[in-house]
């Protein structure tokens, strides 16, 4: 069981580096799709009891994460008519090798945090650490709103990754309520990136520098 | 007490038989508990911001509400000639609504026994004192001068929030008092100085005060210098009695006395506007106040009543003193002004042939500002320096301190007369140095009349000083009461009769000039012209050069600033000459430091530049420092 688990985990951050290391949007959001999935998968692969509830959430978060979040994203970058993050901030080899630094410095953080035992052996630490880190820095590194906002998503996956660790004693009610946050959040943007392509012509939040104050 | 002047706002005469009818008032009430030594208690149910109204008029407060009704009462019937409607007719009546709020201000202030609403009353005070200063908004530095006032006076209202709350927090109550016995309050004396020295100008904290006086209207500024910065006196003599002073308190008190004194005179002889000049005698007069009072406090610290007695009633003698001949002598300037339309004193001179009654008047504060004998300036500086030689026959520590402080007072005394001899000489004497000065004339009797009640205040403190003596008694009473059997000095009395006998004197000798005048004859003829075939009046001395010598002593603070072309050759072509005296404090210290906060805030302002991505790096960052420090400090 345990080793299924490691699997998915492993996936997951072999995903999140490839998020960092990709230009086009489209496979972006696919990857960010994908990781979405796996990590549905992982409640089901955790639990020795498959309890309704547990199965209802692990289906609600594939689907959303898996296909209705994707399509909005999609939908928006196709109104916004652009398909390749062009200038990020930090760019792809430097932010893959970084990504790379910091699961490796996750998996040694990992390992001289005071976890319960139980949670030693898991990769799941490991894991989360390193994809929250994947996101942050994609939400630093680029400059396209749509890369941020998947950004935004393999953050929200390196979290639920850590709540997964909780999965006995936290009410799955609450990851099901940052799900619907996270559709929000994403519906929001898209229509946000709309409205930013009407009014500066470009994607790029940098531009947004004009607003402030 | 309360008179309610706010309906006159549109009716100038109702108003000011308001205003002079509460400032009667509030002097009859003054007047009375000074007299019976018994202070007026008044506590209601009535909840003002969570604390009972508790009013109290002692001894102390009694001493200063009868300048607030003196000073408050001549300054509305001054502005009515001088602020007319006329002239101002938007500012006149706000200038009136102000005045009335001002003052009514200053008697709350001086009645509540409430920390909190001491401190409503304080801010009242600086607001309504704000809104007079600029009373002429459309000149740049006017609203300059309001907004360095305002904000030099909000950082002294912090340090008395601070003050304030502390003493709340550790006496369980807003309620004021007596609180000797409590010897952990004895530091927050420390905040209690500076929030009200920045008020009272004392010398490195002054910085707004020029600026603020030159630049007010006349009676504003008489009210400003009169009453308003002795309410930084009245703080820190009212906290000073209540609260048990740390060690030290009263050197530390006195010597920023002689400081204030002794370089409020220095730099009052740097100056060519008359009103600046007199807003900087203002940090000396403060400064001879605080070393009567800091000797007070030796005093109280050492236990010699005899001579802190008299310190203190020196001290607060002169706070009246000071109130009187200053408002008097911005009155003048304000009647200067208003008849050649200029402060500055090298186009100013030969005044007193087209101004007899200002010139005169403004000659009579300046005796008194000076410290010349017959008038009352003389006798509070008497009585700081009879406290001071006792304490110096007593030869205990005193002694060290009062040696210097009594050559540093006769030091001020001395630079002060050599100042007003410039004022009046440059100002009043000689010939008109400009159109200006040519067309002046006198001011009517509304401005006159003021000046004239307060010249009257000073010759009667003057001549009779044992009348005054038990109002003084009053307030150190109320300050200590363990003082209350020291006897009135015997020398005052003398002094009244010699005071009596040299104004008789000189009466005596002007009538005989004046007969004598009569009866010869004037012959006009040429002063001085140094074999001058036509001399003019740009040849006189101005107002800088009369104190050249006096600023080259003390250019190690002053730091004058000289731009001359000097003549050479044998036929010389241009030569020039101008010297200025700038703000030392605020333009060598102040604004440097302000300038390198704001270079450091512009630093750190460079880190808001609207991009979202280093937002999230630095949201990132402090993630990653909370985690570091959470880890670090719970191992």
């Amino acid at each position: 069981m345990s080793g299924a688990l490691d699997l998915l985990t492993g996936l997951a951050m072999g995903l999140s580096l490839v998020a960092l290391g990709t230009s086009r949007l489209p496979s972006l959001i696919r990857v960010a799709a994908l990781q979405g999935v796996v990590l549905g998968t992982m409640p089901l692969v955790m639990e020795h009891d498959l309890r309704a509830m547990v199965v209802v959430v692990a289906l609600a978060t594939v689907v959303m994460k898996g296909v209705v979040i994707p399509v909005l994203l999609r939908r928006a970058m196709r109104t916004a008519n652009i398909d390749r993050d062009m200038d990020p901030l930090i760019g792809f080899l430097p932010s893959l090798l970084l990504g790379a630094a910091g699961l490796i410095g996750a998996v040694l953080l990992a390992r001289w945090l005071p976890l319960l035992p139980e949670h030693h052996e898991s990769l799941l630490v490991a894991g989360s650490i390193s994809t929250v880190f994947s996101g942050l820095l994609l939400l630093i590194g680029r400059s396209k709103a749509i890369s941020q906002v998947c950004g935004y998503l393999i953050l929200e996956n390196g979290i639920y990754m850590f709540g997964l660790l909780l999965i006995s004693s936290t009410p799955l009610l609450v990851e099901g309520g940052i799900l619907l946050d996270l559709t929000v959040a994403v519906f929001v943007t898209g229509i946000i990136v709309d409205r930013i392509q009407r009014a500066f012509d470009s994607l790029d939040t940098r531009k947004l520098t004009v607003l402030r104050e | 007490m309360a008179v309610s002047l706010w309906g006159a706002l549109r009716a100038p005469r109702w108003w000011l038989g308001a205003l002079v009818g509460g400032c009667l008032a509030a002097l009859g009430a003054g007047a009375w508990v000074l007299a019976t030594c018994e202070a007026w208690e008044w506590r209601s149910g009535w909840l003002v911001g969570g604390g009972g109204v508790h009013l109290r008029l002692d001894g102390l407060s009694a001493f200063f509400m009868v300048l607030v009704a003196v000073i408050g009462g001549a300054g509305g019937a001054y502005s009515r000639e001088y602020w007319t409607d006329r002239a101002h007719c938007v500012s006149a009546a706000l200038g009136r609504w102000w005045w009335s709020a001002l003052v009514c201000c200053l008697g709350l202030l001086l009645l509540c026994s409430n920390g909190l609403h001491f401190l409503i009353a304080w801010e009242g005070f600086a607001v309504c004192a704000y809104f007079l200063i600029t009373l002429d908004p459309r000149r740049a530095e006017v609203r300059a001068a309001g907004w360095l006032y305002l904000g030099a006076s909000h950082a002294g209202t912090l340090a008395l929030f601070g003050f304030f709350s502390m003493l709340a927090a550790r006496t369980g109550g807003w309620d004021l008092g007596p609180m000797r016995e409590c010897g952990e309050l004895a530091p927050l004396f420390w905040l209690a100085l500076f929030g009200f020295g920045v008020k009272a100008g004392i010398f490195p904290l002054h910085i707004w005060l020029p600026s603020a006086h030159a630049n007010a209207p006349s009676h504003v500024s008489a009210i400003l210098s009169g009453v308003a910065i002795k309410m930084g006196v009245y703080g820190i003599v009212r906290f000073s009695g209540w609260l048990p002073l740390p060690v030290g308190a009263g050197w530390a008190v006195a010597a920023l006395g002689a400081v204030s004194a002794v370089l409020g005179v220095v730099f009052a002889l740097g100056q060519h506007d008359m009103k600046r000049l007199l807003a900087y005698h203002s940090v000396e007069n403060i400064g001879i106040i605080l070393m009567g009072v800091g000797f007070a406090m030796v005093a109280a610290e050492h236990g010699a009543p005899a001579w802190g007695a008299l310190a203190l009633a020196g001290g607060l003698l002169h706070v009246w003193n000071h109130g009187l001949f200053k408002a008097l002598l911005f009155f003048g300037a304000g009647s200067v002004l208003h008849a050649t339309g200029t402060r500055e004193m090298s186009r100013l001179g030969g005044l007193w042939r087209a101004m007899p009654w200002t010139s005169a008047l403004f000659a009579l504060g300046a005796v008194a500002i000076a410290g010349l004998p017959p008038l009352n300036g003389f006798v509070s500086e008497w009585l700081v320096f009879l406290g001071m030689f006792d304490a110096v026959n007593q030869r205990g520590v005193a002694l060290v301190a009062a040696i210097p402080a009594i050559v540093l007072l006769a030091m001020t005394g001395a630079l002060a007369l050599a100042c007003f001899v410039k004022v009046c000489g440059v100002v009043f004497l000689g010939a008109p140095r400009s159109p200006e000065a040519v067309g002046a004339h006198e001011c009517g009797p509304w401005m006159r009349g003021p000046m004239l009640v307060l010249a009257a205040c000073c010759v009667a403190i003057g001549l009779a000083p044992v009348a005054f003596w038990p109002a003084m008694r009053g307030a150190v009473i109320a300050w200590r009461g363990a003082w209350a059997n020291v006897p009135a000095p015997e020398s005052l009395t003398a002094l009244g009769f010699c005071h009596v006998a040299l104004a008789a004197l000189a009466a005596a000798s002007a009538a005989w000039l004046w007969r004598r005048a009569h009866r010869v004859g004037w012959m006009p003829g040429v002063t001085w012209d140094c074999g001058y075939a036509a001399p003019t009046a740009r040849m006189q001395y101005t107002a800088g050069s009369f104190a050249g010598i006096i600023t080259e002593w003390f250019g190690w603070i002053l730091r004058p600033e000289i731009d001359a072309a000097a003549a050479d050759g044998v036929f010389p072509r241009h030569a020039r000459r101008e010297a200025h005296t700038p703000e030392t404090v605020l333009e060598k210290v102040v604004e440097p430091v302000a300038r390198m906060v704001m270079w450091v805030s512009g630093l750190i302002r460079g880190l808001q530049h609207g991009r979202v991505q280093a937002y999230l790096f630095y949201v990132m960052i402090g993630l990653a420092a909370g985690a570091i420090m959470a880890v670090a400090w719970n191992p």
